[in-house]
């Protein structure tokens, strides 16, 4: 009964928890493979999603809390590792490099996830989009214990596009250029290509290796390991190889003082390569669109590869055009160019506790995260990328330094068993200083040079940096009080100051409420104790804030901006030194409730978290001139409502068999409330202009839903695609002239009517692009010695955008996927009724490409099974023998099955809403071993 | 004794605490940005105040990134791929070659964006520099010469937004239909934002009125003469285009006169494009440099040259009067760099204007002593009294200078004894000569509705990509296919829309859009 948690700043007993917190024991989840620990967590508690939108190694996944919290400002939670908020998100380098990819997965021992206000206030300002708590292994009291584990897996692209071969392609390619009476494009069947193994590995090898030692004397507990990962992508050209050295180390001097701390090394060294979703060297980009009758290689060409004689483009070969939009041949630019970065990173810790006399403790803290990234890249100046600029080398180098200080005075005690009461007081000092600079060369004298800058090795240098500082200052106060384990109730208030702010704005207090009330522990429950152990209720209220909003938000500036060779600044940001700090009120009412002595848990939350004074980019009109066309203003507002269910069922529990479920659900809302004079905003909070260009925000909407137009199909008389206007009348695009045309069912091959399709009064709302519901299901048997797990996840309700199909539609001489053999042909063979006519060279009107349209918006809906691994366990017979206390070995599966009606890759892959030439994710089959010695 | 051990403790690590002073911690101050507020409180940082107002010009902002808006690359590649003369070869710029733009379109949206851009930046210079006078922090001189150099391009940029924006200047008789909001005040405080937005369209006679007050000071106050800043020479020569436009055909042969003597014409057609920064022709350009242009995305050079995104069109090159060994066809290469007038891939021709295709250093060229020539043949030709002698002297000099044999290539007053033949040879002359400089589009746009040389609205293209070889046989003229239609001037899209964001965040410019585009 008495679990402990992790709360901020401190513990607590879990029956005593009044706030929305989700535990996860590290042992449940280790042993999968993943390039960063955060991906592990999808599915393992309700109200937290976590998306892996790709396969490449090194880009951060897309963790949310309970929706998205802010509309212009950061919407990752914090992560606090052993106290001390780490750097998230890219650590920088030229390859993606996640900044939680350096922590070891196997050194941790929990996650905590704070998601209500009552736990989350406690981190007051920088607690809006929820806190992950993640606390490390430590020494046990023992003698020592070595563990060594290791995995072994191969990954794969989870599916890959389905694309024309060439005897189709000859055929649609010709059609489109037959069509509109020109001559045909597409020659020759020599070779039929799948450009996709050009840049897709199968069976990328992917291993860790984990060796840890701990144990300790009563006075003295230690823990060290040691860890080696090496993983290759599925993309080519992408890994990671990581080694983690981990020490902690705790000490009792006397009775009342403890003195400690750890340091935790890791080198992470990534590759990565061109992913541009719209990059003529995007490596799916790319290789969708060349042409399967040409070959990747030719002995005639100086380099061996297909390239053109001026090395340009690919080669075209027999064709009678340069294939559409000029693009590289991938496969030499991904065997050439190099994208490095190498994270050299430092966390330590260093902690005194004194017990300064009963029930009161003083806990003094310093921690430090520096993660110092070197990044390289090579464009080669033959082909490609660096074919422009002859030639490319960059280096870089990022350093990052935040320190972290706190004082923690805590007390506890307990009067007569009725009257328990804590109380926490903290003073908190973080800073953080970045740094960056880089040094380029172009106009390379050889290719030879291709490993690092070389001095006076090309014609052009260029170099650059920065810094950004910014500091908090927070002193923290909490009060829990319960009596008799029944009434439970704690408040906490939080003082923040930040830097990025002006000194009259920039102090702000956010407090928090909570109250609990366990029915169970009541007299009149009488005997129903026996089968409900527990019945908890609890309410909180608390007022949290945001403070990823940009360095100096509130102050005009100027940016060092040159003419040709010549130095010179110019205004850059407009100031507002009016700029308050962006507030969240977050409410939740939950139940707990435990039956037959524990062994059914049930978990339910609603949650309403209101956000206002959202620091919104107010569109300015662009004629004004102004930076950006905007100024910064505390004027938004939005909310996330929802319901969470969670289930734990320990169903079977024998000395020979076990079986628990697991499960969640969480059904989410978001709605934005107000925007500046309730302005839409086109493009939602995405600047990448090939998402931008398909989302919307609007008063009385979620957050960033997709806008365009709505298709009503191909007009069966001529082929031509048929728009529904915003009256409901219909329009059809005349292909042969690029105009719209009334389109009249009762003669619908009349083009003579001049009609239009407006994209300021023609776009509508097409759909949501945030899950409504989301969870999972998990399970974990043993029989024996044999264990068996595996997890179903699951989500839907929203709708993505598949732009990539948009894209393998293109009627330039790119190749296709096979959903355009569906094309119109004739009004007798007017194919799937929602692929226009052919017609060469019409890309941005038949397929309408800068808006997204119905004709590719699908359903988002999923069931995937995340894993599966089956654990065998020597018997310890034998293991006596050979003095090993336990060897297991398990095989496990990952993304083996996605149950969907999506037609792109992975209803996963989207970003804002939007599928845009992702590389797949991964499916990876592994085998491992666990020793304990 | 234990208790003073933890109360040493406690105030050790108590007065580590004191440190962290809130001073440290909170009191911090960009270190990558001056403040606006001290952009201009010294003689140095103004003249980087100066310099960052040219970087507006010469690089803009797109979507993060620089790419030419508006006078570094755009207004040739947009003002090439509005008209006939050019083929677009791949999507890039697909949308304005084809006219298939609206509101939200990239192109035409960064074109009034950017323009804007610059424009607020001339006019914080105008408003520092007069500042930095009161003050005494620049004499009077140096400071009227920013002033000048500010209201060029405030000028010349309202300008030429009026030209893809608005109708032309004889649309209406006193040509009161909209043109562009012209906007003279800098604008950095938020009052400045609501005064501002309740101004409208100026009507377009007000904007060539406004455009010419700011060439007029332009040419009194600016004393520098460098090629890549503005200079008085350049004033001068922008308001012959401006005045050919206004149909004031006296006043452009009063100021082109006003240049005689000072630009010469390079002794071959190319010379203009070998030496980009020092020949005796160019009269304003951009600077470009290897490490601040715009990039491989929009250069010139890599554009046009490196990536072959936009071919020289059949239309213009296989046009009769384009005689077939006239030296702006000469195709001549430096190793494998082209270094003529023009290349061939494929079959296809491409112009080797751009000549820097690793660094991008072309100066982008935005006018030049041969348009003065022209614009002042056109308007001897079409003023009250034509005269025609003095229009084909003009002419000639532009012309001859490219022929194989001027002796017996040249034209000759029995040539063209009318001013409307006149005219027509002088407007193919200046597709021929300014060919790829983005230069068409002005002149399709100022001819709707001419008296002697009347275009109607956009005329039909190639069709969008690579044209085959084929097409490019000199001996006859292209007839077509056309695989873009002709559009006709009544049409909505021969102007482009009001950006969308405008009219969204505008209540004022909301009710003014253009007719068509609602």
């Amino acid at each position: 009964m008495d679990e402990v948690v992790v709360v901020g700043y401190g513990v607590q007993k879990k029956s005593e928890v009044t706030g929305a917190i989700s535990s996860i024991s590290g042992s449940d989840i280790q042993g999968l493979v993943t390039p960063s620990f955060e991906s592990q967590l999808a599915g393992r508690a309700a109200g937290v999603q976590v998306t892996s939108n790709n396969g490449i190694i090194g880009e951060a996944p897309r963790i949310r809390i309970r929706g998205i919290a802010s509309i212009g400002s950061g919407t990752s939670p914090l992560v606090v590792v052993d106290g001390m908020p780490i750097y998230s998100g890219d650590v920088g380098g030229y390859a993606s490099a996640n900044g939680l990819g350096d922590i070891n997965p196997n050194d941790i021992e929990s996650y905590e996830i704070l998601k209500d206000g009552a736990a989350t206030a406690i981190y007051g300002s920088r607690a809006a989009n929820g806190v992950i708590l993640i606390t490390t292994k430590k020494g046990k009291r023992g003698t020592m214990k070595v563990g060594y584990s290791t995995v072994t897996g191969f990954a794969s692209a989870i599916k890959t596009f389905d694309l024309l071969e060439t005897p189709d392609f000859l055929v649609i390619s010709n059609e489109k250029r037959t069509n509109r009476g020109q001559a045909p494009w597409a020659v020759g069947n020599q070779y039929n290509t799948n450009w996709q193994d050009a840049v897709l590995k199968t069976g990328a090898l992917q291993t860790d290796h984990n060796l840890s030692f701990n144990g300790g004397s009563e006075a003295t507990k230690y823990f060290f390991s040691m860890g080696y990962a090496n993983q290759e992508g599925v993309a080519k050209a992408n890994s990671l190889a990581r080694y983690n050295l981990r020490a902690s180390l705790e000490h009792n001097l006397n009775k009342w003082l403890t003195i400690g701390g750890s340091i935790a090394l890791t080198r992470t060294e990534y590759e990565g390569l061109n992913t541009g979703m719209n990059s003529l060297s995007g490596n799916i980009f790319n290789a969708t669109r060349q042409l399967p009758n040409t070959p990747i290689f030719n002995a005639d060409h100086p380099t061996g590869y297909n390239l053109t004689p001026d090395n340009s483009f690919v080669g075209q070969w027999d064709n009678t055009d340069p294939v559409g939009d000029n693009i590289s041949n991938i496969a030499y630019v991904l065997a050439k160019n190099k994208y490095k970065s190498k994270v050299n990173r430092t966390i330590v810790n260093t902690f005194a506790s004194m017990d300064l006399f009963e029930g009161l403790n003083y806990r003094f803290q310093a921690s430090a995260d520096n993660p110092l990234t070197s990044g390289f890249l090579y464009w080669n100046p033959v082909h490609g990328d660096g074919r422009g600029s002859n030639g490319r080398l960059q280096n870089n180098n990022n350093d990052l330094l935040r320190w972290n200080i706190q004082n923690i005075l805590s007390y506890n005690k307990s009067f007569n068993n009725e009257h328990n009461l804590g109380v926490t007081l903290v003073s908190e000092y973080q800073k953080e200083k970045n740094q960056s600079f880089f040094g380029t060369g172009t106009d390379l004298l050889d290719e030879f040079y291709n490993q690092n800058l070389v001095t006076n090795a090309y014609g052009t240098q260029t170099s650059g940096g920065g810094i950004t500082e910014n500091g908090i200052i927070s002193y923290v106060g909490r009060v829990s009080y319960n009596y008799k384990q029944k009434y439970f109730l704690q408040g906490s208030i939080r003082r923040d100051g930040i830097s990025k702010l002006s000194a009259a704005n920039r102090w702000n207090n956010f407090t928090g409420y909570s109250a609990g009330w366990n029915i169970a522990n009541e007299g009149f429950w009488g005997d129903l104790k026996n089968t409900v152990n527990e019945f908890k209720i609890r309410g909180s209220y608390s007022e949290v804030g945001n403070t990823e909003i940009g360095s100096y938000p509130y102050l005009g500036l100027t940016s060092a901006s040159k003419y040709g060779t010549l130095n010179g600044i110019t205004f850059s940001q407009f100031g507002n030194d009016q700029l308050l700090w962006e507030t969240s009120k977050k409410t939740d009412f939950g139940v707990d409730v435990a039956m037959f002595n524990n062994k059914l848990r049930l978990t339910f939350d609603y949650y309403n978290n209101d956000i206002d004074g959202l620091i919104l980019d107010v569109p300015l009109p662009a004629s004004l001139g102004v930076p950006g066309s905007r100024i910064k203003k505390n004027i938004g507002a939005m909310s996330n409502k929802g319901y969470e269910f969670g289930v734990d069922y320990r169903a079977v529990s024998n000395e020979k068999f076990s079986w628990n479920i697991t499960a969640n659900l969480t059904m989410d809302k978001n709605e934005v409330l107000s925007i500046p004079n309730g302005q839409d905003i086109l493009g939602g909070t995405f600047s990448d202009a090939n998402i931008a260009q398909n989302l919307i925000i609007r008063e009385g909407q979620p957050i960033n839903s997709i806008y365009g137009f709505k298709y009503w199909g191909v007009n069966k008389a001529n082929g031509n695609p048929v728009y529904y206007k915003a009256d409901g009348s219909l329009v059809q695009g005349n292909l042969a002239t690029a105009r719209y045309a009334v389109y009249d069912p009762s003669n619908p091959a009349d083009v003579s009517q001049a009609s239009s399709l407006s994209a300021s009064s023609d776009r509508v709302i097409l759909g949501n692009t945030l899950p409504k519901y989301y969870g999972a299901l998990i399970n974990r048997l043993t029989y024996g010695d044999f264990d068996l797990s595996f997890m179903f996840r699951f989500s839907g309700g929203n709708k993505i955008f598949n732009s990539t199909r948009r894209d393998l539609v293109t009627q330039n001489l790119n190749n296709n996927s096979t959903e355009i053999l569906g094309r119109w042909q004739s009004p007798e063979n007017p194919g799937d009724g929602v692929t226009p006519r052919l017609w060469a060279s019409s890309n941005t009107f038949t397929n309408l490409t800068g808006s997204a349209t119905t004709r590719f918006l699908e359903d988002g809906d999923f069931i995937s099974l995340d894993n599966l691994t089956l654990g065998y366990q020597m018997p310890k017979s034998l293991t006596e023998r050979i003095k090993v206390d336990n060897i297991r070995l398990f095989v496990q599966g990952q993304n083996l099955l996605t149950i969907t009606d999506y037609k792109g890759l992975n209803p996963e892959m989207e970003t804002g809403g939007v599928d845009l030439n992702g590389t797949p994710r991964a499916k990876i089959v592994s085998v491992g071993l666990n020793v304990n010695l | 004794m234990k208790n003073i051990f933890k109360f040493l403790a406690v105030s050790v690590i108590g007065i580590g605490m004191v440190s962290c002073s809130e001073e440290a911690i909170l009191d911090l101050s960009p270190i990558n940005n001056i403040s606006i507020d001290d952009a201009f409180s010294s003689p140095s940082l103004i003249q980087s105040s100066l310099n960052g107002m040219y970087n507006a010009a010469a690089i803009g902002e797109y979507n993060g990134t620089g790419r030419g808006y508006v006078w570094g690359a755009a207004f040739v590649q947009q003002g090439d791929n509005r008209g006939e003369d050019v083929v677009n070869t791949a999507t890039f710029y697909q949308l304005t070659y084809t006219a298939t733009y609206d509101g939200t379109t990239a192109n035409n949206v960064y074109y009034w964006i950017d323009g804007y851009r610059l424009i607020n930046r001339t006019n914080l210079v105008i408003e520092g520099v007069t500042k930095a006078i009161e003050n005494g922090i620049l004499t009077p001189e140096v400071g009227n010469d920013y002033i000048g150099q500010a209201k060029f391009l405030r000028a010349i940029t309202h300008f030429e937004l009026l030209n893809f924006f608005a109708r032309p200047y004889n649309f209406t008789p006193g040509a009161t239909h909209p043109g562009v909001p012209y906007r003279e005040v800098g604008i950095d405080t938020q009052s400045e934002i609501d005064s501002e937005m309740l101004k409208g369209r100026n009507t377009v006679a007000e904007t060539y009125d406004k455009v010419l007050a700011d060439l007029n000071d332009a040419e009194n106050l600016i004393t520098s003469t460098q090629l890549t800043k503005a200079s008085k020479n350049a004033a001068i020569a922008f308001k012959t285009r401006v005045y050919l436009h206004m149909r004031n055909w006296n006043k452009v042969i009063e100021e082109g006169n006003k240049l005689t003597g000072a630009y010469t014409l390079t002794a071959e057609p190319d010379g203009v494009f070998d030496d980009s920064y020092g020949n005796t022709e160019s009269i304003f350009s951009t600077l470009q440099s290897a490490t601040n242009n715009p990039g491989v995305n929009a250069a010139l050079a890599s554009q046009y040259n490196g990536r072959r995104l936009v071919a020289i069109s059949p239309i213009i090159w296989r046009d009769p009067s384009w005689l077939v060994d006239d030296k702006r066809r000469s195709e001549t290469y430096s190793g494998e760099d082209p270094d003529g007038m023009v290349f061939t891939v494929g079959g296809r021709k491409y112009t080797a204007k751009y000549r820097d295709r690793v660094n991008y250093t072309d100066a982008a060229p935005v006018i030049r002593y041969a348009e003065v020539l022209l614009n002042m043949a056109e308007a001897h030709a079409r003023k009250s009294t034509p005269d025609l002698l003095a229009s084909l002297e003009l002419l000639n000099k532009v012309r001859n200078r490219a022929l194989a044999s001027p002796a017996t290539q040249a034209y000759t007053a029995a040539s063209f004894t009318t001013p409307a033949a006149m005219v027509a040879a002088i407007i193919k002359e200046r597709r021929i000569e300014f060919l790829m400089e983005g230069r068409r589009w002005s002149d399709i746009h100022r001819l709707q509705g001419d008296d002697l040389h009347p275009i109607d609205g956009i005329p039909a293209k190639v069709g969008n990509g690579n044209p085959p070889a084929t097409a490019y046989v000199l001996g006859t003229p292209y007839t077509g296919p056309y695989g873009v239609d002709a559009i006709p001037g009544s049409d909505p899209r021969f102007l482009w829309p009001i950006p969308q964001v405008e009219i969204d965040a505008n209540p004022t410019l909301a009710g003014q859009q253009n007719p068509g585009w609602n």
